[in-house]
């Protein structure tokens, strides 16, 4: 295995949870002392566009581009909130990086703050990441405590109160119109776009929402420099490092802090250390369960957005989720499919209706009920539930139906002509 | 709407929360923004969420009760029926599926007695799936109390099961 | 102006305009669901769905949602889209019941004509269905939420647009509810929405139940009567009974949304005891028999004692055809010119509104987008429903509303309230010091101000200051407008009729003259002050005649009963608040209805060649009688409008159209009288109109008894204990109308130094609109 360079996982002991002491004598806050006082917020803002950081909760939209709208220098109050729902199946990187060192999170905050000039922050943390947000509040004391947070911030002026919310489940609230509804107090339906948060955010006032591990990255692109971070990707088009989280059918199931770029077959064979059982590798998202499968023709396939993209896939969170040569796919999608349909906030008629049609025929073809009729009707459903949704929900739920399509229509046939699951004992 | 004088409110929150809550809400210009931290509070304390906390907590913000019980019912994790004092979260999303949960999720309804949506007979026990933990790493896993326990195998259910049955009877 | 192509054909439409809307400008139906016109795009149902070919980004949109460009080409059935409705009338199927032949929306339900329209047809899916508990939402909203499509627009209907706060949405995925908390009544005032706005019929008009199929109906384009506003409704009725009111549409009134009230207050229509026949003492007559008896007695009278001895009555709640043929009556008989309202303050009022406010009278539209309404002396919830509606929408907007009433006036919105007492709001309006001045100039800073003024609490002096602020925070760019808020129906097209220097019933009667008393649609006893005089003065008349269709105690009375028809049963116009003339066309034929009241009752069974009951004949028919001109209703308005030019718009006037404004007036001068003393020792009464039972119709309207509220006074709670009173204890308050006896209720939102009454059914004796009032206050009485 090739040591290759930590900065969020920098002071991870597994097991452990680094506060405040530990993480200032490994540079912690250094970051945010250059920035604020050597850099206006518009050089940060720049040279976070400039080290071509993409978000991690999922979209990989360029934070830089999503500042660059954001009203900054506009009067009045102003939210920077950080997305840590994290409940997508496969998906557990900022619950371990929060578990280790909070204050990675703490100080991105802050920093990202000056930079959008928001007077206010939120962590909006899922239900179950209850130990987090302790390590999350500790941290916020502890950095409020050293003039890091508060009013005038190391005697620059710039004013920032944190908090931390807690959320109480539901999927949906990771999107990001849905997660500000879900902070009102409002029942947390995702939010019809135009106008963007950016413009009427949290209670009407501009806002910002951003991954937990985007804006763990901020500080190291400021100590770093927007070249040094892009170059820390093994592809010209990536950028940064990535936490990739293994599950799955693989023997070691972690997450590693890996280069953007690294390919498939490294992250299986080396971090995960290949497959459970010594079986073989069949298929894997590749980032979350909204991302199309990837299989074994994709093993040397550069995981970057861009290469995935480029071969009708998503890199989503980099959540790894490894299924070996005895899972039924159409098992799979069904699995990921009940998640979505039970998920659904209830909005829009293709999530809420729609993905019950789809969870059905799924559970006819995979029970061995299914017809070439079921066949045709589940290619119908993905024609017409992708792209045509109020929200990116159902449009992810569309990702392993595609990558099934796609990859294992043979296996759908085979169901149907066996007149049961051919993986079934 | 239900003032907090009118109701008995003890058996729903510690007296100090509930004082802390009442003042806070009269000092934030968005008192709904607590409903969530009101709810959990109660939960935590009582174990569910009856109705008159969802009254209580529409007292305490200024909110009709049906706004609150809006917002109840669309979490997962608000109980707004009993459960047992330990609530079994067995993850069935596809990490935890592909590490074998459905084994996990049948010696549990064995082993218990009850299926997913009961509450065992002596008042311990609440067995509910649950969408992806955020723990897929050490999966097959549950969360209870917030806390997760993974990767399990039937021996490491009994082993759980014995020591929560230790907890409650204590 | 914009330029787009849509399915081949081009339109020219304004900006901020929607592909849904240009579409529809095209007559081009999109099928849609969760949009509607009042309620906006929310884009949840995925219904509408289009092809844009043109732009940065094109493909599938939702034709609610997506502003019209310069130079879009959109299709609108091309196989895309067409297949994705489909998919969309079927997903929403999934869980439908197939009870249309049970169904209480069935031949009126959206869903099915949009799944139609979607081309779905055949059900594929064979899963699962969900389903739900009811709730009991109380007498008036049936739930059946099997049948729910999820469109969110119950919700918006209720908590958005109308502000109740007792309704919402609940769960999540496929399993989202809409209800309450818990089971019980509906409490907002416009809970009735909810019918009309669900597309499905999972809210349906329980009252309106198991009566009729939608198509059995008969309907026809109305106009509410039970308030100034003027909402249009669409009644419905069959077998002769009336069985329902729904919302009609008219943008610049309600838009699509009516009260309560108006929906289920109905019932005066069919009442048991509405009086049906003709009686000449206690005898019944025919209806020509009582008529040729009535001539008789005119010219007998006119003859015997002069033209002021007969004297003919109109009110506020009969149509301007009525009241414009009493005075052809009164003419034609040489008697004196007739009273057409007897509450001769209202009458001022109204009058003030029909010609010294005419050329700035605000529509409710335009209250809908001010930025700033002044309320002075109106509950609107009491007063004039859908007003508190047009209220909250302008909040929505971003407005302000800031209040001054005496009462603990509740509104579906925020709004700046200030509790004053009648005098002290005169006060404020005869000059206000630093206050009026800073209101003054809150309206002339406002882009759109606009001021709502109660004519009842504010009487004749507070409307001629409210004319001169709003003369005076007017300028080049804008008008400050007023919206008055008078009492009845046709308040404002009574007053515009009759001349300003006509006498009082009350002065009339007093001059011991009038011998006979002929009262068209009016009740002077409930609908003016002074019942105890005018009582009194009754006793000295030689007869008294009522032509009437409510069992009021004065139809009882008459010497000589004739009955009429309630505007249901009628075609005629009523001039609302806003100087708006609004048609209504009969619904339906009088007649006893032929509806069983219980299992196995049999319906009225008499063997005669005319239908039961059906004697009642319009007002204006039996007065066009009477004086031997029978003249189709187009023949009248001719004729009225060359007496009255500023009603041209009669002529051309349909019913179901939004109605014409009446052309302006020039103001007329006015000397204002200085303010009266308040007497020593006594607090101020301010009587008001119930929310239900206020209006005379909404009192034989059985429907509504849930929502009716037993009376009582209400005093502040610094007041009560002033008094030694405490909450729940029976008071007695010496008016100038007579001392009466009820409990008193603590009211900590009301203003000091007041008592207040609501006029209803269980309390009739005071009747709103008086003027400044006092009274004395003292603990006694027998606890009820
Ligand atoms: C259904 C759904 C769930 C999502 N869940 C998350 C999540 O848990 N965490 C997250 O950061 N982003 C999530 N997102 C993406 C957010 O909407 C948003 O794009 C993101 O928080 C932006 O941050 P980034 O640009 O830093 O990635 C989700 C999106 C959707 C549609
Ligand atoms: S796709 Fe629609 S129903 Fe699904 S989560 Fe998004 S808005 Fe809700
Ligand atoms: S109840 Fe009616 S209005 Fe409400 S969501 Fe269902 S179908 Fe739509
Ligand atoms: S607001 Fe007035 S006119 Fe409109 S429905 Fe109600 S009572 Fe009738
Ligand atoms: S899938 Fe079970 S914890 Fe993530
Ligand atoms: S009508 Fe456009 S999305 Fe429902």
């Amino acid at each position: 295995m090739s040591q290759t360079t930590q900065l969020l996982f920098k002071n991870r002991v597994p097991g452990k949870t680094v506060f405040f002491k530990d993480f200032c004598a490994n540079g912690g806050y250094q970051g945010l002392k250059t920035a604020i006082q050597t850099m206006s917020p518009l050089e940060i803002r720049d040279l976070v566009k400039a080290a071509a950081l993409r978000g991690r909760g999922g979209a990989g939209f360029p934070t830089g581009v999503k500042w660059g709208f954001f009203p900054a220098d506009k009067p009045g109050i102003k939210y920077l909130v950080c997305n840590c729902d994290e409940m997508e199946p496969g998906t557990y990187k900022d619950g371990v990086l929060l578990g280790a060192d909070p204050h990675q999170l703490v100080e991105g905050m802050i920093l990202s703050a000056f930079a959008l000039q928001t007077q206010v922050g939120y962590i909006f943390i899922r239900y179950a990441y209850e130990k987090q947000a302790e390590n999350l509040r500790r941290a916020i004391a502890e950095a409020t405590q050293a003039g890091y947070l508060g009013k005038n911030i190391l005697g620059s002026g710039f004013d920032f109160e944190l908090h931390v919310h807690g959320s109480a489940g539901r999927y949906i609230l990771g999107e990001e119109t849905a997660l500000l509804n879900g902070l009102e107090g409002i029942r947390p339906n995702p939010r019809l776009k135009p106008p963007f948060p950016a413009v009427r955010g949290l209670f009407g006032q501009p806002t910002t929402v951003n991954n937990v591990e985007t804006i763990a990255n901020i500080p190291h692109i400021v100590t770093g420099g927007a070249q040094w971070f892009k170059d820390l990707a093994l592809t010209p088009d990536g950028s940064g490092t990535k936490l990739f989280g293994l599950s799955g059918h693989l023997n070691r199931t972690e997450c590693f802090e890996l280069p953007v770029g690294i390919s498939l077959r490294e992250v299986i064979e080396t971090y995960g250390q290949g497959m459970w059982k010594n079986k073989q590798f069949k298929a894997c998202l590749p980032g979350g369960a909204s991302t199309p499968f990837l299989t074994r023709e994709h093993l040397d396939v550069a995981l970057d957005f861009a290469s995935l993209e480029k071969i009708g896939s998503r890199f989503g969170t980099a959540g790894v989720t490894a299924f070996d040569d005895d899972t039924c796919m159409v098992a799979v999608t069904l699995n990921l499919i009940r998640f979505f349909a039970r998920e659904s906030c209830g909005w829009c008629t293709p999530c809420r209706d729609g993905l019950t049609m789809v969870r059905w025929i799924l559970e006819m073809l995979e029970s061995g009920q299914g017809t070439p009729e079921h066949l045709e009707m589940l290619k119908d459903q993905l024609k017409n539930i992708s792209g045509k949704s109020f929200c990116a929900l159902a449009e992810g739920a569309m990702g392993p139906v595609a990558g099934l399509l796609t990859h294992f229509e043979q296996e759908i046939v085979d169901h149907i002509k066996g007149g049961r699951c051919p993986f079934s004992k | 709407m239900t003032t907090i004088e009118s109701q008995t409110t003890s058996h729903l929150l510690d007296q100090h929360i509930l004082a802390d809550f009442i003042q806070h809400a009269g000092e934030i210009e968005h008192p709904r923004e607590m409903i969530i931290d009101v709810l959990r509070a109660i939960q935590l304390h009582h174990g569910w969420v009856p109705d008159d906390g969802v009254e209580l907590t529409a007292a305490i913000l200024g909110l009709t009760p049906v706004e609150v019980e809006e917002i109840a019912t669309f979490y997962d994790k608000i109980f707004r029926r009993p459960v047992g004092r330990f609530v079994i979260h067995l993850c069935d999303s596809v990490c935890c599926w592909t590490r074998g949960a459905d084994e996990i999720a049948a010696h549990l309804q064995k082993t218990l007695n009850i299926e997913f949506g009961q509450t065992t007979a002596d008042g311990l026990f609440t067995l509910l799936p649950s969408c992806c933990l955020g723990c897929c790493g050490i999966a097959p896993a549950v969360m209870i109390k917030q806390q997760f326990y993974g990767p399990l195998t039937p021996e490491k259910v009994d082993e759980l099961i014995a020591t929560l049955r230790q907890e409650g009877s204590a | 102006m914009l330029t787009l192509t849509i399915d081949n054909q081009t339109i020219s439409i304004p900006a901020g305009k929607t592909i849904l809307e240009a579409a529809e400008a095209l007559g081009i139906m999109v099928p849609h669901f969760c949009y509607h016109k009042e309620l906006g795009a929310v884009g949840s149902c995925r219904m509408c769905a289009v092809t844009v070919h043109t732009g940065p980004m094109p493909g599938v949109k939702m034709a609610c949602l997506i502003a019209v460009e310069d130079g879009m080409v959109v299709t609108t059935g091309d196989e895309t889209v067409a297949t994705f409705r489909e998919r969309v009338g079927e997903w929403l199927m999934l869980n439908h019941p197939h009870d249309c032949p049970v169904c209480d929306e069935g031949g009126e339900c959206q869903l099915q004509e949009m799944t139609i329209s979607s081309g779905h047809g055949i059900r594929r899916y064979q899963g699962g269905k969900g389903t739900y508990t009811n709730q009991d939402l109380g007498p008036f909203i049936a739930q059946e939420m099997n049948r729910c499509i999820q469109c969110y627009r119950c919700a918006r209907t209720y908590k958005d647009y109308c502000g109740g706060r007792d309704f919402g949405v609940m769960g999540s995925r496929n399993r989202v509810f809409f209800g309450r908390f818990k089971d019980g009544m509906l409490e907002s005032d416009f809970s009735g929405n909810l019918v009309d706005l669900c597309p499905t019929g999972v809210f349906t008009d329980r009252t309106f139940r198991f009566k009729s199929r939608a198509w059995d109906l008969e309907q026809a384009d109305s106009v509410c009567p039970q308030c100034g506003v003027g909402c249009a409704t669409i009644p419905g009725g069959r077998l002769r009974e009336l069985q329902r009111v729904r919302s009609g549409d008219n943008p610049l009134v309600n838009t699509t949304f009516i009260c309560d009230r108006g929906r289920f207050g109905s019932g005066y229509a069919n009442h048991p005891e509405r009086p049906r026949q003709a009686r000449q003492e206690d005898q019944v007559v025919s209806v020509p028999a009582a008529l040729t008896a009535l001539e008789t007695q005119i010219r007998a009278t006119v003859k015997q004692h002069g033209p002021e001895a007969v004297l003919l009555v109109g009110s506020d709640r009969a149509s301007l055809e009525t009241n414009w043929l009493l005075q052809r009556t009164a003419k034609h008989f040489g008697c004196r010119v007739p009273v057409l309202n007897a509450h001769r303050q209202r009458h001022q009022t109204a009058q003030m509104a029909a010609f010294d406010l005419s050329e700035r009278l605000a529509s409710l539209q335009d209250i809908r987008s001010s930025d700033l309404v002044l309320v002075c002396g109106v509950d609107p919830l009491a007063e004039a429903p859908l007003l508190a509606l047009a209220l909250r929408q302008a909040v929505r907007k971003g407005g302000r509303v800031v209040l001054y009433d005496p009462r603990p006036v509740e509104l579906p919105c925020d709004a700046d309230r200030v509790a004053v007492s009648p005098l002290a709001l005169q006060e404020l309006l005869a000059d206000g010091g630093v206050e009026g001045r800073h209101l003054r100039d809150l309206l002339s800073q406002a882009k759109n101000p606009m001021i709502v003024a109660g004519a009842d609490l504010l009487g004749l002096a507070g409307l001629q200051n409210i004319q001169k602020w709003a003369e005076k925070t007017s300028n080049k760019e804008r008008p400050c407008l007023v919206y008055p808020v008078l009492a009845g129906p046709n308040s404002f097209g009574t007053a515009l009729l009759s001349l300003p220097e006509q006498d009082d019933l009350l002065t009339r009667l007093a001059s011991g003259k009038v011998k006979m008393l002929v009262c068209v649609d009016a009740d002077p006893l409930l609908e003016a002050p002074e019942g105890e005089r005018f009582a009194a003065a009754l006793t000295r008349l030689e007869q008294l005649v009522v032509l009437d269709y409510l069992p009021t105690s004065l139809s009882r009375h008459a010497n000589l009963f004739i009955p009429t028809c309630p505007p249901v049963e009628d075609s005629g116009t009523f001039i609302n608040n806003e100087g708006r003339l609004r048609r209504f066309q009969r619904v339906l034929k009088p007649g006893l209805s032929l509806a069983r009241t219980a299992p196995g009752e049999h319906p009225p069974r008499e063997f005669s060649l005319d239908t039961p009951g059906s004697d009642p004949q319009p007002a204006v028919l039996l007065l066009q009688r009477l004086i031997g001109q029978e003249q189709p209703l187009t023949e009248v308005h001719r004729q009225l409008v060359l007496e009255q030019p500023r009603l041209a718009a009669l002529v051309s006037l349909k019913a179901g159209e939004a109605g014409v404004r009446v052309a302006p007036a020039v103001a007329r001068p006015h000397s204002l009288d200085p303010l009266p003393e308040q007497p020593a020792q006594t607090l101020e009464l301010v009587v008001t109109p119930a929310r239900y039972g206020g209006d005379l119709f909404s009192r034989y309207a059985p429907k509504l008894e849930p929502r009716k509220r037993p009376p009582c006074f209400y005093l502040h709670p610094d007041e009560l204990q002033a008094h030694g009173l405490k909450d729940g204890d029976a008071a007695v308050v010496e008016t100038d109308f007579g001392s009466f006896t009820l409990p008193v209720r603590s009211q900590p939102d009301m203003a000091l130094g007041c008592v207040l009454v609501e006029n209803s059914e269980a309390f009739p004796q005071l009747i709103p609109g008086a003027g400044l009032g006092y009274c004395v206050i003292s603990a006694g009485g027998a606890n009820e």
